[in-house]
């Protein structure tokens, strides 16, 4: 920087012109500047309301507001005159305490002067008596320390005597815990040992279980695999027999099958109905075809579809019978139908 | 009792006795005809306008409610009224030759009469052929409800005829889309089972998903986004409180309520992934009963109460699988597609009804569950969200039709489709309320 | 437009950097002359000179080295893929696709080098199946994107993931072309 500053003098270029002295001043107007007009806080990030957007439809009255009483002028005063009573019979107990005071000074000096007299008196009386006390103590302290001395013999016999019995006791006690102790440890082995051959029985049985499952499981498979190869040939068995059938078809058989499908078209079972619901109606007919009574001989159970069945029955107006008065005598004369839904879906 | 069974004697010993009998009587063998396959179709019956007494409320007549009722079943075909050849309302004016040759087996009559706010219905079902009353009763309603003093005959109708009870008075909850202020606008909606009475129940600028009926029918579970995410909420429809159960990280979804009604199962993905929780209502503690990487969803109760249905496609794909407890090994259910979802069992345990992918179109497929044997019950081709009628005979499932969503009610064997017609815009989400007595 | 003091620094000092390399030009010519006999050798052992210079004040850095062109090339093409922020898939799958992985990584480095940005991931499926099961694989599919971010250098806190299922399609309709374009996650920069 020095070897600029030089260069610039020499060049004969003005001190304050020169580049450095400009652009030092142009930093200090901007800085100025920025300090002077921008803000330097950041604005607060408000976060953005999530209102509430909903709106219930029912509404609720809103709960009365509590009411507040203002102070009573009255009391203040009250209260102001309470003080001053108060302030005046203390002063006044003040003094009575005072006077109280003098007269009980007196009486106790009075007292105190009794008091030394008596005093002087005792101390003489005393006097003598405790020169013989004197005397009598120093016998009774001879005798004292004879009986001491035997007591102490006696009380150390029986203290040594005393240990002994305690040692003895502990001896016992000791032996006592140690038995106790062997009992225990040999008894918590033979729980060890039962609870280990209880957890093995249950593991065998858990085991057995499962394996019972298993076959259970594996035996239902196979029985409903065998249910549907049953059904299946079922099906096919029906087919062949139809086939069989409009080969036979004799002129009952015409007939029979007529009045299948009409009934069929005329009845309109429950929507509740079962597979399981069987109705079974006895029918009697007339030689026209017509119908001459109805009875149910066995119930499904359920009455609605009781009376989907004889509603079917009573619907048919006229039944289709052969013209051979032998033939419709022998099957048609009376004969029964079943009612029983199968779903072919 | 059971000593006397020893002194009955065997079959083989009765037969021989009967042979004997046939054979000295000489009486020939009765001929016996099978009859094993049905109409297969619609059974036509006849409901007469109801003969009215007093001023009725303006609307639908009791009658053409009944009559949509028993249509919408699949397994009805009603005779238009303009074909009769006289409108009784009581046995002595019915003539069951006309009926006869109009091909009808049952005939609907009643009479309805005003008396203040009330109205009352005398009506008899009878029997063409037999010509026979099998349905007799007098009901009342205000006539405010008139609508569901008509579903409770359609109810007995039906029960009397098919033996089994009638679903059409329970109701039906969905979820609208459509626009407003050209922002979306979802509503769930609790309507009568024929779409009619709609009341909206909650709206939103957010998707509702998944409403579920409690088993008593006075609450929903449902999935709400009105926060941004997925969080499953708990609705009284009585009062229209509703209460948050589960707002944990990731999805809260696809809710089902317990018989007891006291907990609900449902999709969390707190933990990582997909899992199936059953969470208990009032204490909120929750359960895990799957642990898979794979997705884990759409649960819901069997019949028995006990074990649960749901889709998982932790064999590459979503399929159907059950557990019979919860929390046991899960058993696959279905197997012919790659695309199984949503199952939703009947209650008596027969069948378990789901979303299936055949070629390129989705259909309502069901499993009968003690063989296995699947069928396909639809023919539209993008449907959804199948939930079946507490009585098990009907179905209803969302799909697209002519550009837009509607709900579609079939026979529980896939025979006849009824659409449901939709006021505003799309309709989706469809769960079919409980049966309340 | 706000801006963080952050930035604002950053502007300041590039701006400081600019004006120093363009201070006054007057007598320039003049000390080109000059400089040249300044310019002394250094190392004058053996017959090899080797000139060593000062920096040359006065000179605008227009002229870039290799690695400048390079480094600047890079930063233009991880701009442009960072440009792309919606990635699909196929049906029924959560697999992000090869062709997508070099614009995730882009942004993964560019989470990496900027801590304070944050990223929603949204999960999306087409219309096809149902609505629940779908709302499981739109979660599935914002998830493989957000461990993808992860284990390419973003940090976990910055990553939120929603799904929507199949709740809020791209495209309205039922076609193919409809149903790939709603199959997809989508990054929304917070």
């Amino acid at each position: 920087m020095r070897d600029h500053q030089r260069e610039v003098t020499t060049t004969g270029v003005p001190p304050w012109k020169s580049p450095v002295a400009l652009s030092v001043t142009l930093h200090l107007l901007i800085l100025g500047i920025a300090l002077a007009g921008w803000s330097w806080t950041s604005p607060v990030e408000e976060p953005s309301p999530r209102s509430i957007s909903a709106r219930l439809i029912t509404q609720q009255e809103p709960e009365p507001s509590p009411v507040v009483d203002p102070v009573d002028q009255q009391k203040r005063d009250e209260e102001r005159r309470a003080e001053e009573q108060r302030q005046r019979e203390a002063a006044e107990r003040q003094r009575q305490e005072e006077e109280a005071r003098r007269i009980a000074e007196q009486k106790r000096q009075e007292e105190q002067k009794r008091l030394q007299q008596q005093k002087e008196q005792e101390r003489q009386e005393a006097a003598a008596k405790e020169q013989e006390a004197r005397k009598a103590r120093e016998e009774e302290a001879a005798r004292k320390k004879a009986e001491a001395e035997a007591k102490e013999r006696a009380r150390q016999k029986a203290e040594e005597e005393k240990r002994r019995q305690e040692e003895a006791r502990r001896k016992a006690e000791e032996e006592k815990r140690r038995q106790e102790e062997q009992r225990k440890r040999e008894e918590a082995e033979r729980k060890r040992q039962e609870e280990l051959a209880r957890q093995e029985a249950e593991r065998k049985r858990e085991e057995a279980e499962r394996k019972l499952r298993e076959q259970q499981l594996e035996a239902q498979a196979e029985a409903a695999q065998r249910a549907r190869e049953e059904e299946a040939r079922r099906r096919q068995e029906a087919a062949a027999a139809k086939a069989r059938e409009a080969q036979m078809l004799s002129e009952s058989e015409k007939y029979q099958a007529l009045i299948r499908e009409r009934l069929s078209q005329a009845w309109y079972p429950p929507s509740s109905a079962t597979e399981d619901m069987t109705a079974r109606l006895q029918i009697t007919l007339l030689p026209t075809g017509e119908l001459s009574g109805v009875r149910l001989v066995s119930s499904s159970g359920n009455t609605a579809f009781d009376n989907s069945a004889l509603g079917a029955v009573r619907s048919l107006s006229r039944y289709p019978i052969p013209n051979d008065r032998d033939t419709f005598e022998r099957y048609f004369r009376q004969f029964t139908i079943e009612f029983n839904p199968r779903r072919l879906r | 009792m059971t000593h006397w069974i020893w002194y009955r004697p065997s079959r083989a010993l009765l037969a021989a006795i009967a042979l004997i009998f046939f054979v000295v009587s000489g009486a020939r063998a009765e001929l016996l005809i099978r009859i094993t396959e049905g109409a297969g179709s619609a059974i036509p019956v006849a409901v007469v306008p109801f003969a009215e007494s007093g001023q009725m409320p303006a609307g639908d007549k009791v009658g053409s409610i009944v009559q949509a009722d028993l249509t919408m079943t699949g397994e009805f075909r009603t005779l238009p009224p303009e074909k009769m050849l006289s409108l009784p309302s009581r046995r002595e004016e019915v003539y069951f030759r006309d009926w006869r040759l109009l091909g009808q087996r049952y005939v609907l009559v009643g009479a309805l009469t005003r008396s203040g706010d009330r109205v009352q219905a005398r009506y008899e079902l009878f029997d063409v052929n037999r010509e026979e009353r099998i349905l007799g009763e007098t009901a009342a309603a205000p006539a405010s409800n008139i609508r569901s003093l008509a579903h409770h005959i359609s109810d007995k109708v039906y029960e009397a005829i098919t033996g089994v009870p009638g679903a059409f008075s329970t109701k039906l909850a969905y979820v609208t889309l459509d626009t407003a202020n050209g922002k979306p606008r979802y509503r769930l909606q609790v309507s009568d089972v024929d779409g009619k009475r709609a009341r909206i129940r909650l709206e939103s600028q957010e998707p509702i998903l998944s409403p579920a009926w409690s088993p008593d029918g006075e609450k929903l579970a449902y999935v709400s986004f009105e926060t941004g995410k997925p969080v499953i909420f708990v609705h009284e429809l009585a009062t229209g409180k509703r209460s948050k159960v589960a707002d944990f990280p990731g999805l809260n979804s696809a809710p089902a309520w317990s018989d007891d009604g006291r907990s609900l199962l449902m999709t969390l993905s707190k933990d990582g992934s997909a899992e199936i929780y059953r969470m208990n209502l009032e204490s909120r503690q929750l359960t895990k009963l799957t642990n898979h990487w794979a997705i884990d969803t759409e649960p819901t109760y069997d019949a028995s109460g006990e074990g649960i249905f749901f889709t998982s496609d932790r064999s590459g794909g979503p399929q159907i699988y059950h557990m019979e407890t919860p929390g046991a090994e899960p058993r696959r259910i279905t197997f012919g597609s790659r695309y199984n979802a949503r199952p939703r069992p009947d209650n008596d345990g027969e069948y378990v009804y789901y979303v299936h992918q055949r070629d390129r179109a989705f259909h309502i497929a069901r499993t009968e569950l003690k063989t296995g044997e699947e069928t396909i019950l639809t023919r539209t081709e993008s449907d959804e969200s199948p939930s079946v009628a507490p009585n098990g005979r009907m179905l209803i499932y969302a799909t697209r039709q002519n550009g837009t969503n509607v709900l579609t009610v079939i026979s529980a064997d896939g025979g006849a489709a009824y659409s449901l017609p939709a006021s505003e815009g799309d309709v989706r989400e469809p769960a079919w309320g409980p049966l309340v007595r | 437009m706000n801006f963080s003091a952050q930035s604002k620094a950053f502007a300041l000092l590039l701006s400081v950097g600019f004006v120093a390399g363009c201070s006054s030009t007057g007598g320039t010519s003049e000390e080109g002359g000059e400089y040249g006999s300044d310019v002394a050798a250094v190392d004058q052992e053996g017959g090899s000179t080797v000139y060593g210079g000062d920096d040359q004040d006065g000179v605008s850095s227009s002229a870039m080295t290799e690695e400048e062109r390079m480094a600047a090339r890079e930063q233009a093409e991880q701009q442009a893929l960072r440009e792309v922020t919606v990635f699909y898939f196929d049906f029924d799958t959560a697999e992000i696709k090869q062709e997508a992985r070099d614009v995730l990584v882009a942004h993964a480095r560019f989470l990496a080098n900027n801590p304070g940005q944050n990223v929603r991931i949204e999960g999306h499926a087409d219309e096809r199946g149902t609505k629940e099961y779908n709302l499981a694989l739109g979660e599935r599919r914002a998830n493989a994107v957000q461990r993808f971010l992860i284990v390419n250098g973003a940090s976990r806190g910055q990553l939120e993931t929603v799904s929507y299922g199949e709740e809020k399609p791209a495209v309205m309709g039922s076609s193919e072309s409809a149903w790939a374009q709603n199959r997809r996650v989508e990054l929304v920069f917070e």
